[in-house]
Parts: C-alpha cells; sequence; structure tokens
C-alpha cells in the first residue's frame, strides 16, 4: 500500500472501499457481492472458542467451493457476551447467539446453501418465548446506542481497508487540513466531552492546558490499563476497533502539539496489543503515522508500553513513573501531567474510551454529540454489566440512562433473588441501594448517591450477597493493591480491613463501627492519589445505605444473606435425624453428640463451621442458617 | 517570575513563585511536621505529615509538594490539620513494630519527637505486630525494618544524591519493604557504605552500630568540623557525647559535599584498627617502650643533630602545623603524599553542570581516593543523561556508570567526543596528571579538576611545603605523618636505610619498625586549624574532643625549640 499523501486521496480511498460495508450498514446486497458470516471476536466469545468455530465456517466455506460468494469474518464484541458466542449473517441481517464450532455445518449447509434459518440458534426473548432474528429486535439492543463501540460487531479490526470504509481517518484528515488545534479544542469542549477514565474531567479544558504549557516535547498517553476487576470495556475497543484509539491519539497530538504517543496496555491483553500492533504497522504503511503526515507537515507516532497489572499504574501520575520505567508510584499533584507529565514534559493522559469518542466527533460534529446525554454529561457510556444480572455484557447507553433501564430492560433483571444493590466505579465506587434505581446516571448523579462513574464497571447484587461481605471484598483489593507510598492508604485500609474482617466473623463491636466511619473519613481526605481517596466508598456507602446489616452482624451476631461463614449455625433438625452417626464421624472437631439411632446435636461452642456434617447427611436432617 | 505574595497563619511573606508551601513556611519561620521530606531530596508527598489546610482547596494537601500561588492563605495548625496529624502519627505507630524504649535511636529520632509533640500516649488502633526481618549484614549498619516507615528517603538519598541506586523498594501496600539491589543481603549490595541512606533515616530503622544506644539529642553536642582525610575536605559534623566522637555526618550546609560523605570520612577512623599512639615511644634494645615527653624530645633532638636532616610532612597535617614546621625544624621540607597537581582547578561542582566527564586513569571509588567526587558523577550520568568517559585498563568502581571505557594509550577517542561537548571536565589525580595534561591540551573547553593527594597537600604548598618526598641521601628523618597509612615505598626504604628517625604519629602502624621515636598526634577529632582543599578553599577544623596531650604544632615547637 503506497502511503496516502493528502486529504484528496484519503477521501477517494474511503469511496473506494465503502461499498464493502454496504451489506452491513442498510442491509443491502451490493451487487454480485458476498454473503457475510461475522463471528465475535471478543472477549468472551473469544473464550467460548470462537476462533475455533471461524476456522471451521471457513473450512466448510472451502468444502463447499463457496470462496468469493460467502466470507467468514471476526469482528469486535457485539457486547451480548452473556448469549455468545455469536454471528451475524449478511446481508440478511440474521443473529445467531450461542454458536459452537459444532454449530458450523447447519449454518453452512442449511443457511447458507439453503436459505433457511437455524432456528434453534435464533435468539429466544425470555420474557414472551418469541425468537428473534435480527439483532436490532433484541431488548437488549434497544435502549442502547453504540459510540465508542460503533465498529464493534461491524468491521474486521485486522482489516484496515473496513475501518476506511467505515470512515477512518477522515477526521484526522479534516483536523489536519481543515481545522487549527485551536479550533480541534474548542470543538472537543463544545462537545461536553469528559474522560471516561474515572474522574470525568473536560477533555477539551484538559488539552487547553497542555497547550498553553511551552515546551519542546508534549506526549500523548492512551491509558489502557484498566486495572478494574471485571472491566472490559477499554479491551473490547481496542481489541475491535484499535484504529480508532490510534486516530483519537493522533488528533489530541495534533491538537496540545505532541508528536510522540504512547498506549499504556496491561500486558495481560495480548489480543489487544496485538491488535494494536497490527493497526500501528498499518497506519505507519499507509501514512497515517509518522512524518508529514497526509502531507500537512504534522509528525506523530506511537508506541506501545506493556504494563505489569497493578492497579494502580492505571492513576494517571503512576503511569507516567511506569512508563518512564520507575516503581509505578503515584506522583503528588499538583503539577498535572498537564504542565509536567513524562520527563516532566507537558502530557496528556487519557482514557480509550475518551480517546475513541474524539473522531466521531469530529466526524459528527459537537452538536450532535451534545444532543447524547444530560446538562452535564454528554455523549454515551460503555459499561460492562455482571453480577447476578440476567444479561451480563458489555452495554453502552446514552448518559441520563436511569440505573432501572439498564439493569432490567437492557440486562433483562436480576437473576438470583431480589434486586439489593449496584455497584458502579469499580473498587473506588459506591453501593447504590433501589431507592436510586430511577436515577439517570452522569457523574454528578452517581457521585451524589455516594458512587462514581468510574471506568464503567456495573455489578448487580441480589438479597444473596452481604453488604458488609462486600464491602470487605473492595477493601481486600485495594488493601493488596495499595502502592504503599502514602501512609493512609497503605496502613488506614489494613485498619479498615482488619475492622469489617472482625465484623464479618462476629466479633465486631460498636466502637469498631465508629473507628470504621472515622477512618473511611479521613483516608478519603488524606490519601495521596485516587485509589486512597476512593478506597472507603465501598464502606462509606454500605454503611449509609445497609445500616441494618452492620448493626446484625455486630448486635445479633447474624448475617442477613448467610453468606459469613463465622456467623452461620447448623443445626439438626429432630424430626429428620436418625441418628446414622455420620456426622459425628465426620466432624473434624467431635463437637457432635448423639448415640446410635438417637437425636444427634451440634455443640455451637465448639463448631468450626466447616459444614462437613452437612455435606455427610444422608437425610438432609442439617441445615445452616 | 516575580515572588509570591502568602499568607500562612496569619504571617505574609513573599517568595519565589516556584516554592512549596513548606518552603514557604520555612521562611515564615513556621514550623510543619516532615518525615519523607528533606531539604536535599526532591519531595514525594508520601508520609502526609505535612498536610495543611490551603483556603479554597477542597481536601488537605502535603506542604512539601504543593506549589504556592499569589494571594495563596494557608493554615498549619487548624483543628483539621492537626486531627491529620496525629491520625498519621498513630496509623504509623500501629503498623510496624515502634517500641522506642527498645530502640537504639529512642532519644534522637524524628518519629519518637513528633508522637511526644502530638500528644499520642496510647494505641488508637488495633496494632498489626508484623513480623519483619532485621538485616545485619553490613559492616558499619544495620537494617531494622520493624522501625521503618516507607518515607522512601534512604532510596531517594542513594539514587538522587549518591547516584548509586543500590536501594528499592519490593511487594506493594503495607507489606512494602525496602531491599537492596534485586532483594539480596544488604552486606552482599552494590551498596559503597557511604552511609548517606542512614543519615537520612528519620527513624530507628537504619541503624549505625558504632553509635547505637548512645545518642540521644539531648545529650550530644554536633561540632561542624572537616574532614582531613583526603583533599575533597568535605564538611562534616562531628557527633559528640562525652568526650567522645561516637559518629560522623555530613554538613547538609556545606560545600562541596553538601551532605555527603564517603565511608572513609564517616566510618573510616571510628572503625580503625591500627593502635594509637597514646604516648611518647622510644626504641631501646630494638623495641619501642614508653617514654616521658621531655625524654622523648631529647631523644628525637640529638638523633636528628648528629646528622644532616629532612623533615617529611604529610597532608594530614594542618597548615599550622606545616607552617610551624618551616619556621622552627631546620632541613629540607618535603611533602610526603607526593605532588601538588592542579593548576587552575575547577571547583566540584561543576561536576554537576557538565555534559561530559572525562576520567583520567583513577579510580575514585577505592583507599582515600577523594570517594565524595563519584557521587557528583554517578549521579550526573543517572539523572542528568552525562556521558562518562573511563580512561583506564583496570577495573574501576565507575565502570557501570560509564559510557565508554577505553585504555589510556585511546585517549584520542576521548578528545573525539568530547570535542563536541558543552563543557567537558577532566579528573585526575597526580598519577595520571600527564594524561589530563595532553587531553586539556586538545579541549579548550574543558574544565579540569585534579586532586591532591591527601588531606591538606594544598595547605602544604601554601607555606612552602610543595616538594614531593625524593631520596636525596638524607640520614636523618623528621616525619610529621598524622592519620597517613598510605606511605610510598621509596620513603619506607629511605626511612629504613636512614641512621636516625622521628616520627610525629597517630598510629604505630607502619612506622613501629622503621621509628626511633614515635611522638603521638592528635587525629583528625581531636585538632584546631585550617586547611586547604584540592579546590583551593580555605577550612577550619574544629575538635570534637579534648585530650590532654600536646596539640601537632605544640610538639613540633617544642622539638624546634631543642634543634
Ligand atoms: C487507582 C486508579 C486507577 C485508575 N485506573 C485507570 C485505568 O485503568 N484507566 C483509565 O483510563 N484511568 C484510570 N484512572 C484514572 C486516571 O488517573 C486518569 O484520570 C485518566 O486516565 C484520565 O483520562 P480521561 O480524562 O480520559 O478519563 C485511575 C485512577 C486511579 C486513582
Ligand atoms: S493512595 Fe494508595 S495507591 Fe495512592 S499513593 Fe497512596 S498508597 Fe499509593
Ligand atoms: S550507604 Fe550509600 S551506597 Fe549504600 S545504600 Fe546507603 S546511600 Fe546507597
Ligand atoms: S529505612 Fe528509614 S529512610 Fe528508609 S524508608 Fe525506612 S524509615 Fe525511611
Ligand atoms: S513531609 Fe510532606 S508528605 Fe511527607
Amino acid at each position: 500500500m503506497p502511503k496516502i499523501t493528502s486529504l484528496a486521496q484519503l477521501h477517494e480511498i474511503h469511496q473506494q472501499y465503502a461499498p464493502l460495508l454496504d451489506s452491513r450498514t442498510n442491509g443491502q446486497g451490493v451487487e454480485g457481492g458476498e454473503r457475510l458470516l461475522l463471528v465475535c471476536g471478543g472477549t468472551g466469545c473469544h473464550a467460548s472458542r470462537s476462533e475455533q468455530l471461524v476456522a471451521d465456517l471457513q473450512t466448510l466455506i472451502a468444502e463447499h467451493g463457496l470462496e468469493g460468494q460467502v466470507r467468514a469474518s471476526i469482528t469486535g464484541c457485539f457486547g451480548f457476551c452473556e448469549q455468545g458466542p455469536i454471528v451475524e449473517v449478511f446481508p440478511d441481517g440474521v443473529f445467531y447467539v450461542q454458536v459452537k464450532p459444532e454449530d458450523a455445518r447447519e449454518i453452512i449447509e442449511q443457511h447458507i446453501l439453503n436459505n433457511r434459518k437455524v432456528a434453534r440458534l435464533l435468539y429466544t426473548n425470555p420474557a414472551t418465548g418469541e425468537q428473534i432474528e435480527t439483532q436490532h429486535d433484541i431488548p437488549f439492543y434497544q435502549r442502547q446506542k453504540r459510540v465508542v463501540l460503533r465498529h464493534c460487531g461491524l468491521i474486521n479490526p485486522e482489516d484496515m481497508n473496513e475501518y476506511l470504509a467505515a470512515g477512518g481517518y477522515l477526521a484526522l484528515g479534516k483536523v489536519l487540513a481543515e481545522m487549527t488545534p485551536e479550533t480541534v479544542i474548542q470543538e472537543i469542549e463544545r462537545s461536553g466531552l469528559r474522560g471516561r477514565g474515572g474522574a470525568g474531567f473536560s477533555t477539551g479544558r484538559k488539552w487547553q492546558f497542555a497547550r498553553t504549557y511551552e515546551s519542546g516535547e508534549k506526549f500523548i498517553i492512551c491509558n489502557a490499563d484498566e486495572g478494574d476487576p471485571g472491566a472490559f470495556m477499554n479491551r473490547s475497543v481496542m481489541e475491535g476497533d484499535s484504529h480508532a484509539v490510534i486516530e483519537g491519539m493522533a488528533i489530541a497530538g495534533y491538537a496540545i502539539g505532541a508528536s510522540q504517543g504512547y498506549i499504556y496496555i496491561r500486558a495481560e491483553y495480548p489480543l489487544a496489543v496485538r491488535r494494536l500492533e497490527i493497526a500501528l504497522d498499518q497506519a505507519r504503511e499507509h501514512g497515517l503515522l509518522g512524518k508529514n503526515i497526509l502531507g500537512t507537515g504534522f509528525d506523530f507516532d506511537i508506541d506501545i508500553r506493556l504494563g505489569a497489572g497493578a492497579f494502580v499504574c492505571g492513576e494517571e501520575t503512576a503511569l507516567l513513573n511506569s512508563v518512564e520505567g520507575e516503581r509505578g508510584e503515584p506522583r503528588s499533584k499538583p503539577p498535572f501531567p498537564a504542565q509536567r507529565g513524562l520527563w516532566q514534559q507537558p502530557t496528556i493522559v487519557n482514557n480509550v474510551g475518551t480517546l475513541a469518542n474524539v473522531p466521531y466527533i469530529i466526524t459528527h460534529g459537537a452538536d450532535h454529540f451534545r444532543t447524547m446525554g444530560t446538562e452535564t454529561s454528554k455523549g454515551t457510556k460503555v459499561f460492562a454489566l455482571a453480577g447476578q444480572v440476567k444479561n451480563v455484557g458489555l452495554v453502552e447507553v446514552p448518559m441520563g440512562t436511569t440505573l432501572r433501564e439498564i439493569i432490567y430492560e437492557i440486562g433483562g433483571g436480576v437473576r438470583n433473588g431480589e434486586f439489593k444493590a449496584v455497584q458502579t466505579g469499580g473498587p473506588s465506587g459506591g453501593c447504590i441501594p433501589s431507592q436510586f434505581l430511577d436515577t439517570p446516571i452522569d457523574y454528578e448523579s452517581l457521585r451524589d448517591i455516594g458512587s462514581m462513574m468510574g471506568s464503567g464497571g456495573m455489578i448487580v447484587m441480589s438479597d444473596k450477597d452481604c453488604m458488609v461481605n462486600i464491602a470487605k471484598f473492595y477493601l481486600d483489593f485495594t488493601v493488596e493493591e495499595s502502592c504503599g507510598r502514602c501512609l493512609p492508604c497503605r496502613i488506614g485500609n489494613k485498619r479498615m480491613f482488619e475492622i469489617l474482617n472482625k465484623i464479618t466473623e462476629g466479633k465486631g463491636t460498636d466502637a469498631d463501627l465508629a473507628e470504621l466511619r472515622d477512618l473511611a473519613q479521613v483516608i478519603v481526605d488524606t490519601s495521596l492519589c485516587g485509589l486512597g481517596q476512593t478506597a472507603p466508598n465501598p464502606v462509606l456507602s454500605t454503611l449509609e445505605y445497609f445500616w441494618d446489616e452492620y448493626l446484625a452482624h455486630v448486635h445479633d451476631k447474624r448475617c442477613p444473606a448467610g453468606v459469613c461463614e463465622q456467623l452461620l449455625r447448623y443445626e439438626i433438625d429432630p424430626e429428620t435425624c436418625v441418628g446414622c452417626t455420620a456426622c459425628a464421624r465426620v466432624c473434624p472437631v467431635s463437637c457432635i453428640s448423639g448415640a446410635v439411632k438417637k437425636l444427634h446435636v451440634i455443640d455451637q461452642t465448639r463448631c468450626v463451621k466447616c459444614g462437613a456434617c452437612m455435606e455427610k447427611c444422608k437425610f438432609a436432617a442439617i441445615s445452616k442458617n | 517570575m516575580p515572588d509570591v505574595q502568602v499568607t500562612i497563619d496569619g504571617h505574609q511573606v513573599s517568595v519565589p513563585a516556584n516554592s512549596t508551601v513548606l518552603d514557604a513556611a520555612k521562611v515564615a519561620g513556621i514550623d510543619i511536621p516532615e518525615l519523607c521530606a528533606h531539604d536535599a531530596l526532591k519531595p514525594i508527598g508520601a508520609c502526609r505529615m505535612c498536610l495543611v489546610e490551603v483556603e479554597k482547596q477542597r481536601v488537605l494537601h502535603p506542604a512539601c509538594t504543593f506549589p504556592v500561588s499569589e494571594g495563596m492563605v494557608v493554615h498549619t495548625a487548624s483543628d483539621a490539620v492537626l486531627g491529620a496529624r496525629r491520625f498519621v502519627l498513630q496509623l504509623l505507630f500501629s503498623e510496624r513494630n515502634h517500641f522506642c524504649m527498645y530502640c537504639q535511636t529512642s532519644g534522637s529520632c524524628t518519629l519518637q519527637d513528633l508522637a511526644y509533640e502530638h500528644g499520642l500516649t496510647h494505641w488508637e488502633f488495633d496494632r498489626a505486630f508484623p513480623k519483619m526481618p532485621v538485616d545485619a549484614s553490613r559492616q558499619f549498619f544495620v537494617m531494622d525494618h520493624n522501625r521503618c516507615i516507607l518515607c522512601r528517603r534512604c532510596i531517594r538519598a542513594c539514587d538522587e544524591l549518591v547516584g548509586n541506586r543500590t536501594l528499592g523498594l519490593k511487594n506493594r501496600g503495607a507489606d512494602t519493604m525496602v531491599i537492596a539491589d534485586m532483594d539480596i543481603p544488604f552486606g552482599d549490595s552494590s551498596c559503597i557504605s557511604c552511609g548517606t541512606c542512614m543519615q537520612m533515616c528519620p527513624t530507628g530503622a537504619l541503624m549505625d552500630r558504632a553509635s547505637a544506644y548512645m545518642g540521644a539529642t539531648d545529650e550530644i553536642t554536633r561540632v561542624p568540623s572537616r574532614c582531613s582525610l583526603c583533599s575533597v575536605g568535605c564538611g562534616v559534623e562531628l557527633i559528640v557525647r562525652g568526650n567522645r566522637v561516637i559518629r560522623v555526618e555530613g554538613d547538609w550546609d556545606a560545600e562541596p559535599n553538601k551532605g555527603l560523605i564517603c565511608e572513609v570520612g564517616r566510618f573510616g577512623l571510628l572503625h580503625e584498627r591500627r593502635q594509637r599512639v597514646r604516648k611518647p615511644l622510644v626504641k631501646a634494645d630494638g623495641a619501642l617502650a614508653d617514654a616521658d615527653w621531655d625524654d622523648a624530645l631529647q631523644k628525637a633532638a640529638e638523633g636528628l643533630k648528629s646528622a644532616e636532616s629532612a623533615v617529611v610532612v604529610s597532608g594530614f597535617s594542618s597548615t599550622e602545623a606545616a607552617q610551624a614546621a618551616v619556621n622552627q625544624l631546620p632541613g629540607k621540607k618535603m611533602a610526603l603524599g607526593g605532588a601538588l597537581v592542579n593548576g587552575d582547578n575547577a571547583p566540584l561542582s561543576v561536576l554537576d553542570e557538565t555534559d561530559l566527564i572525562i576520567v583520567a586513569d583513577v579510580d575514585l571509588t577505592e583507599g582515600y581516593n577523594y570517594r565524595m567526587a563519584s557521587f557528583p558523577i554517578k549521579r550526573s550520568a543517572r539523572h542528568r543523561g552525562v556521558r562518562v568517559i573511563l580512561l583506564d585498563d583496570e577495573p574501576n568502581g565507575l565502570d557501570a556508570w560509564a559510557r565508554y571505557k577505553w585504555s589510556p594509550d585511546e585517549a584520542e577517542r576521548a578528545v573525539e567526543l568530547a570535542q563536541h561537548a558543552e563543557m567537558p571536565v577532566i579528573v585526575y589525580d597526580q598519577h595520571s596528571a600527564a594524561l589530563a595534561q595532553e587531553l586539556a591540551a586538545q579541549l579548550p573547553k574543558a574544565k579540569t579538576i585534579g586532586f591532591a593527594p591527601e588531606g591538606n597537600t594544598a595547605g602544604l604548598a601554601e607555606v612552602g611545603i610543595s616538594e614531593p618526598f625524593a631520596n636525596d641521601g638524607f640520614s636523618a628523618y623528621y616525619v610529621i605523618a598524622g592519620e597517613a597509612a598510605e606511605v610510598p615505598q621509596e620513603l619506607m626504604d629511605a626511612l629504613a636505610k636512614a641512621d636516625f628517625v622521628a616520627v610525629q604519629a597517630s598510629y604505630r602502624e607502619p612506622w613501629e619498625d622503621v621509628a626511633d621515636v614515635i611522638l603521638p598526634s592528635p587525629v583528625m577529632f581531636e585538632k584546631d586549624g585550617s586547611l586547604v582543599n584540592t579546590e583551593g578553599r580555605s577550612f577550619e577544623l574544629k575538635a570534637g574532643v579534648t585530650t590532654r596531650r600536646p596539640s601537632e604544632v605544640e610538639v613540633i615547637e617544642r622539638l624546634g625549640a631543642l634543634l
């Protein structure tokens, strides 16, 4: 591929490739065009052998001599991970779910050769029992608005022509040829785009700061650390649409006056790294990275830096240290990276999602972007929906969508029991109770109810979850992940964890509860970085909204959800016990007494709650509660 | 940028725009407690001890990193601030094992002082009692992790100041631990025993073996003096208790060392194994025996008068002693350590400004070899990307810091590179003076630093003793040796052949076999006087302790009177 040397040429190439996507975007087959089987290559589907599925489809296509007429190709995450692996057939628009490699033959021989849909692979609406054929008719998708995920499930991420066909790099071209750095920044600021990495700072304003600092060298860093447990929003974008991230970075580089970018990505994302490397090579080959991009004199290139996976390395200043080869510990702010960042030069650190929004805004305009979202938060937000919810997956909704809409309409409702809480913002967020289900979510509303937007983790909890235990779980994570630099986080969170541990073991006191609250508040106020400053949020929010559960643990030595092992009682039902002695023989501390054929009794003071007796009893006479 | 006005606890001060709140507080004379910050280090805001309230800011900020801005109003003693400080201290004491009554540093510990100041009388939080190891594998000091507060001052000092980068961290969170190199015993590590880390440590985690349990702040005095063991002439503080120097520290305010000293200056004399000369010794029947002063001086005078004598003065003598030798003693005067090589010497501070350093065939990391000078070279290589070129055929302690290492025969390669440098610096000593000259002749922009041997060779030259020792067949010698340990073989041979030898020395070695008379000489802790370092600066030596023995000068004068 020769280098593209002007915007005009880029437009020509776009026109030339655009038909590639026609069958996918407007459901129209191209004259003499192929049929396409798009297979999800996202994280979840990949794990369910979707790569094998593509290979099998390809073998069958060859077997039936269908090359040139039918093609099987990989694409980015469709988001409906619960139902994966997913295969969409174009131009028919038929959407198959839970497809296994073994189903490949049926799809080819029945659907492709005989035009008969494979009914058993269609999605069934659990509410109505109806089978649904197309993606946009599935309730999971009806509330969604895919902006950041616009190309996931649409293009093959390893084929740059498809990205160009979708209008890729036209935003960069427009920026370089027709806009000044100032107007780019104005446009981004006017769009209302705010950082998708957590704090939600105005992206345009941040760029403006970096622009104003005079310096020989400036840097753009894409924060792809994504350390929140269970989060895979950024990963999906990088795996499914790596060029969008690169294009966003180049635009940011032009805006602030940087010619070097870095993508800081965790080494545990090998597929994303590979796709990014492929995309970087392709972009360089096409002259869209490197010297004199599109003949405009703008130089910009990007290198990948692998992180070792510490959560704190996602914090922007720790990330800077890590890129510099130092231990990933945060720096004090101010000075902010926009003033003194990488190697003390002005540096912009932006989240993958933030950057992927940038080409979209340039192409569609700030005005269009502003039509989505709330007064203070524009655009969309991607969430990784997980926990006790029926449709686990990746969802993208306009800001201002309510929690109820996400959990019930998109997520299909609670999976196991009754709704109790939803946790957003990962380990830094809070647990939101049902009274706030109708809150339209944006940065401010989530903060006001004691949680935060964070990077987009959303975990649903049911009445089977113990909120004290949940708080302890998150704190355990932060205690493990604290970098150890500043004292409140390093030691304070550990003390808090110990108190929570005491409470879940039934040894907590009222004084502990008071101390927990005090500690939490001071840690928030005195820690160095965002990790420490937000680590107590899960504790604070559960203390606020689930105080009765804490009291039950402390006063009644009871865990209402029946989760905390040490607070369980194993009891033998006198009606059911036949006196077989099996339980007494298996008890490791010999605390079960009773003669043969007589009722057995557990000595509660000595029981270690191992549950061995309950497992052993053939008559289900033992229960725990 | 113009200065900015800030108000701290009601005091208005005007400070440079790039100051931190802590800097401004110092100007205003307001004390803000600090644990992780130190004037010589870049602040990192880790310990949170210095949190202050800045008006219009949502949360408390660490004074040590927070930049001032015009009109800023700061409160350092509000309830919120004091509460946060107590909280920080309570947490610190809740984690590792701080039992002050069993700590060798009790009484001179920043952490302990702060706890008293803030009224900590009991533990507020449950204690962790972690099992932490003690690393006692080093000769001079011990690392006790039980008392480490992870302020990282040691690590930063070793990296930023010494440029050695021996220390680092392992693990995360409360399990974080200071380690040496790749977590090997401290004693086996790349550490060069400069002790800077220990001097930096605000707790008892890094402790000096020699002074452990001996130095509560109110029982010691600090005497500012100089180290005269090499010609850098580092500023030191003698830590004195009960007329005994228990420890030596670098003086943070002193040039050219700015608080750093090397292993020799910090530990050398305190761990000296040679036997001190405490009484005059006179040889009788082939063995040295105690004598009284009058007899010994008489004996020395007789021996020196009976033949043609020469006086050899070491650079461990003060300038006053050298002057007395010139005035009072007959015979030719020669310098023991060798020649003064430096012509127009640049100050050592150029090492922190230059962009290229040529180390001309000298190892600055061993013996008494001006080791302090290796620190700015190391830190410049590490932190400013300065190119260090070693011209040396032997292994050199700076190997790991050098960008290039060539044989001295390949000096032209160094010249080729250095021609393009902004301000090359050539470092050498008397053994490589010719090489340095050859380099300098081809590099007009170069600055040179030639190290004079011993501590005060430049001072000797000022009073006219500039000729290095040469064996001109004298048959009697008077050697003013001081602490000298490494003596040129040529001199020892000459002494062995001479008819009579008297030495004024601090230690019996290496004189025992050749001397007919040894007169006690004070060591540097015991003398007042002046010296001139290799840069040509004059410094004052101050005695940390008093002795009943006569001073260096007094001995010379008394001997002179008999001659
Ligand atoms: C402990 C911690 C972890 C973080 N992890 C991430 C992360 O994985 N990805 C990310 O983009 N931002 C993360 N952030 C936020 C970054 O510090 C920074 O605000 C963000 O990258 C800025 O980009 P944005 O303005 O585009 O959101 C983290 C912050 C903290 C305190
Ligand atoms: S808050 Fe925690 S993670 Fe952040 S600097 Fe402090 S110890 Fe490190
Ligand atoms: S003694 Fe010196 S070299 Fe050794 S660890 Fe401490 S500062 Fe580093
Ligand atoms: S050893 Fe001392 S200086 Fe080093 S981190 Fe621990 S307390 Fe700080
Ligand atoms: S002295 Fe400022 S945070 Fe430690």
